[in-house]
């Protein structure tokens, strides 16, 4: 069953596009494209979130955008990870590996 | 530091919102014609998936919207929400806050309308006083002859005009009983001058100017409102002021503030009177209003032109003079400003402290919130949000401590217009938008000194980095930045209190002064009298010995004596003498105090007389009494007695014999070392001169006998200012006093603030560190050891803070130097009391925590674990 975004945690969805975007410089459509690829159509991002959550950390300064052409040659907007991104990704992944441990450990110990 | 970027707006135009979102369209389509649909419905589907695109825009622009209002309105809500939430913390701030913006306030009001404000008069920064100089004296008041004024008046081409006034009491006697007042007797073009009208009637006339014309009065609002309760048809009546009926011909409003406070009736005084011609005499306190766009600088050179013309035509009375010109503002002002701004200096150390001490108390705030922020942050809020979220708090409660502290202002505003009845311009405090204003300002300083370093440091990424609580099993409470503002407080009371301590220490030293002659049981008190009256020196000489032969004669009298000045309290007039004998070149000049007093004076005052005899109040050879500084200064060879001065200066003719050397007495000031002093026995009562009486009982309970005895002698005069010769003193040591008093004030609050402070910082020591104490405590540690381990905590930074508080205290004494009395600024034993003082009241504020660190029950501690 696909996870809607209602049901991601809020701030996991940055933290996915940040991770995304950590690969090398893509689309809007190209992050959404991933993630529902690596998640094995696990999780599908909406665009009513996608663009704000971008737009938003392009705002924070995690992202940087500049506007380049597409593969088909089509003119696109492409982010990538600025160093301030890319330390916020870090530290929120180290979170999320521990939260993810500590709730698995629980889920594992209670069993 | 970039987190200020993130306040920056950026911004994604239309357009490119517009494009991006259609390239995500398109890919989309293209990907499903891909998985083989018709183009049609390709498109149809994507743009279905896609969603509502101008909803989607809507979004976007959203998050560019700076939306300053909603979050201020936000951020006022939750910070309204967190000082309910807090009632203590937020009412120690509030009120740490109101006390220092209130004295803050109240100090500035002082300054603001003392020193910052122009005096009340339009372009008043136009008006300037003119005073004479002679090199050879330095009295400061240097008065203008009526001729010279009018010569100035004419030669000068910087001022719109000049003129000038004298002062004094008057005898007005068509009321009931003859009644005191102050009247000035003034110059032509006197309100073109001031550049006020009269509220009702007229200025004066050319004709009431001359000598000889009709008698013109304008009274003040005060005396219009008392005398006529304010009856317009006050105009035209007949006052009776001595022996003249001056007609009412105009009422000043209320809001011209006259230099001389006391002033009701302004008349004109004729200048072409026979007797107004002499050049040596000393009449006016000259007022100029200078033409517009003329500086002070121009004005001085042409008028020192005038000078020197008037010079070289009246080389002997004008050659040696010349013209001072000073801001009017200036010299009404200018022996206030040092007390102004030491006390405002000290109010801003106050506000500092309570700044460190709030700051100390977010700092404690922010750890207990970190969890709060860390959710926040997790939750997404940007770091200049939750900055900006604090800070709006801090501000709050800044501007409710600025609001309170207002109130306070407003009510020492009266404090101070009572305390300092004798500072200048003291009735023009208010509280005014300018005072609001600057209370605002305040608290924007205070939120940005306060707030801003626990804002940026409470919101720090690696303590809002985890969710979990680690701090709830940290051992260490050691939180150096705390202590660091513990001892800046500490340090700031200390200077504070070292500044109290030696201005008290002065009052202190001056009390033990031996002024030299006896204050106790002297009555003091002024007989209303007239320039005019010393137009005949001879008669006045035998009206002033009846006066003091009737005092003399009363009973509970024991002496009776006329000075001009009172014993004790400031009044300068230096000259320089001249000795028939002459003197050789490398002697110095002879400079000196000249007092004049009758020959009962040195009796009256218990001056005790060392050589010679008491002068003699002859019509024959003059014959003065010099003071022991005097001979010891200037006869270091010779006797000083039977030399001769020449008192020409002064206005005497002939020479005056030395006749006798009587003690030292500190005639000019308590706080004045005794000067070369001559005294002038001369009975001559002039306007100014005031009767000393030695009384039996105590000195009041002898006013209205007197009161009635001069009545009997002279029905004509009134007796007024009657008061003892001590309250002169206390009088004259007002300004010091008030000084003396708010400084301690201050000093006490920094004190008590700087105590809270370390009270709070080591409680909250204390609290943190309870496990670890409990856990010493079970493994065997005893409860002394303990609180000697936390009073030391304490201790330890109030010593460091007293070390930097005496070395900033040293520092700043110099600052003090002019206004002590008797102790060096950096006096050792008051430093050292205020230290010991600071220490024993820090030793207190920390047992309290100490103790209750010692009282932690182990058990308790671990079962909380």
């Amino acid at each position: 069953m696909p996870i809607e975004k209602s049901d991601l945690l809020q701030g996991t969805l940055d933290m996915l596009i940040l991770k995304i975007v950590a690969l090398g410089p893509v689309h809007g459509y190209g992050i959404s494209l991933r993630i529902r690829q690596i998640s094995k159509e696990v999780l599908q991002v909406q665009q009513g979130s996608l663009y704000p959550a971008l737009h938003r950390l392009e705002k924070r300064g995690w992202l940087e955008a500049e506007w380049g052409a597409s593969e088909k040659g089509r003119q696109a907007k492409f982010y990538k990870l600025s160093a301030k991104g890319r330390k916020q990704l870090e530290s929120e992944e180290s979170n999320w590996n521990r939260l993810a441990a500590a709730v698995a450990n629980i889920m594992q110990t209670a069993q | 530091m970039s987190w200020w970027k993130s306040l920056l707006p950026k911004r994604a135009s239309d357009a490119q919102m517009n494009s991006e979102l259609r390239f995500h369209i398109e890919e989309l389509t293209e990907a499903n014609i891909a998985a083989g649909m018709p183009p049609e419905e390709a498109r149809r589907r994507a743009v279905l998936e896609f969603g509502g695109h101008e909803q989607l825009k809507e979004e976007l622009r959203d998050v560019y919207r700076v939306r300053i209002l909603d979050a201020t309105v936000a951020n006022l809500k939750s910070a309204l929400r967190f000082i309910r939430k807090s009632p203590t913390f937020s009412a120690t701030v509030i009120l740490t806050l109101a006390l220092a913006i209130g004295a803050n306030s109240a100090v500035f009001s002082a300054i603001d309308a003392i020193l910052l404000k122009p005096l009340s008069f339009p372009q008043s920064d136009q008006l300037m006083r003119l005073q004479q100089r002679h090199p050879k004296l330095s009295n400061p008041n240097a008065f203008v002859a009526p001729v010279r004024l009018e010569e100035w008046n004419r030669l000068n081409s910087t001022f719109q005009a000049l003129t000038g006034y004298y002062t004094e009491d008057v005898s007005e006697t068509s009321g009931a009983l003859p009644e005191k007042f102050s009247e000035s007797f003034v110059a032509p073009r006197f309100l073109q001058v001031w550049g006020v009208a009269p509220a009702l009637g007229r200025d004066f006339t050319f004709e009431e100017s001359r000598f000889g014309g009709p008698q013109a009065v304008i009274i003040s609002d005060r005396f219009w409102r008392r005398r006529f309760a304010a009856d317009p048809n006050a105009v035209g009546k007949k006052l009776r002021v001595g022996n003249f009926s001056p007609a009412i011909v105009g009422i000043m409003p209320a809001s011209f503030l006259f230099p001389e406070r006391d002033v009701d009736l302004w008349s004109p005084v004729p200048l072409d009177a026979p007797y107004a011609q002499k050049r040596e005499s000393t009449w006016f306190t000259v007022i100029g209003r200078l033409k517009p766009g003329v500086p002070i600088d121009q004005a001085r050179a042409n008028l020192a032109t005038v000078q020197d013309q008037l010079a070289q035509q009246f080389p002997k009375t004008d050659g040696d003079l010349s013209v001072a010109i000073e801001q009017l503002k200036e010299t009404t002002i200018a022996s206030s400003r040092r007390s102004l701004w030491l006390l405002f200096g000290s109010v801003s150390l106050l506000l500092l402290i309570a700044c460190t001490n709030i700051v100390a108390l977010l700092l404690a705030r922010a750890t207990q919130r970190q969890h709060e922020i860390s959710v926040r942050f997790s939750m997404g809020a940007p770091r200049g949000a939750l900055i900006a979220q604090l800070l709006t708090e801090t501000f709050l409660l800044a501007l409710f401590g600025a609001l309170v502290g207002l109130l306070l202002a407003n009510a020492a505003s009266g404090i101070f217009r009572s305390l300092a009845a004798r500072l200048p311009r003291v009735e023009e405090i208010h509280l005014d938008a300018r005072i609001v204003l600057y209370s605002l300002a305040c608290s924007v300083v205070v939120t940005l000194l306060c707030g801003l370093f626990p804002a940026i440091r409470g919101t720090r990424r690696n303590l809002s980095g985890s969710l979990n609580q680690t701090s709830r099993t940290q051992v260490s409470g050691r939180n150096p930045l705390q202590w660091l503002l513990v001892g800046i407080q500490v340090a700031l009371a200390v200077t504070l209190l070292s500044g109290a301590g030696l201005l008290l220490r002065s009052f202190q030293e001056l009390g033990r002064v031996s002024p030299g002659f006896d204050p106790s049981h002297i009555l003091t008190f002024q007989i209303s009298l007239s320039w005019g009256e010393t137009a005949d020196l001879k008669k006045l000489r035998q009206k002033t010995d009846r006066i003091l032969e009737a005092l003399r004669a009363t009973p509970g009298v024991e002496a009776a004596a006329i000075s001009v000045g009172v014993p004790g309290v400031p009044f300068k007039y230096q000259t320089e003498l001249k000795l028939l004998e002459g003197r050789a070149e490398s002697e110095p000049k002879l400079l000196a105090d000249s007092h004049l007093v009758s020959a009962s004076y040195f009796a009256t005052m218990k001056i005790p007389m060392q050589e010679g005899a008491l002068c003699r109040e002859t019509d024959g050879p003059l014959a003065v009494v010099v003071n022991r500084s005097f001979a010891n200064a200037y006869f270091t060879n010779s006797p000083a007695i039977g030399h001769h001065l020449d008192g020409s200066n002064l206005g005497y003719s002939g020479p005056a014999e030395i006749v006798g050397i009587s003690g030292d007495a500190r005639e000019a000031g308590l706080d004045q070392p005794p000067s070369p002093t001559v005294y002038w026995c001369a009975p001559i009562a002039e306007p100014g001169t005031y009767f000393l009486v030695r009384t039996r009982n105590a000195p009041m309970t002898m006013a209205e006998t007197i009161r009635q005895q001069i009545y009997e002698i002279d029905p004509q005069r009134s007796v007024y200012d009657f008061a003892p010769l001590e309250q002169h003193f206390s009088d004259a040591l007002a300004e010091g006093r008030l000084r003396t008093i708010l400084l301690t004030f201050f000093a006490a609050t920094a004190l008590s603030l700087a105590c809270i402070g370390l009270y709070g910082t080591l409680s909250y020591s204390v609290n943190v560190r309870q496990r670890e104490v409990g856990l010493r405590l079970a493994l065997g540690a005893l409860r002394g050891q303990i609180i000697r381990q936390f009073l030391w905590q304490g201790l330890a930074v109030c010593i460091v803070g007293c070390v930097a508080g005496w070395a900033l205290a040293t520092a700043s004494g110099r600052l003090l130097a002019g206004l002590l009395y008797g102790v060096s600024p950096t006096d050792i034993p008051t430093l050292a009391s205020v230290v010991l003082l600071v220490l024993a009241v820090a030793a207190i504020a920390s047992l309290i925590p100490a103790t209750r660190a010692a009282r932690v029950e182990p058990m308790q501690v671990l079962r909380n674990e």
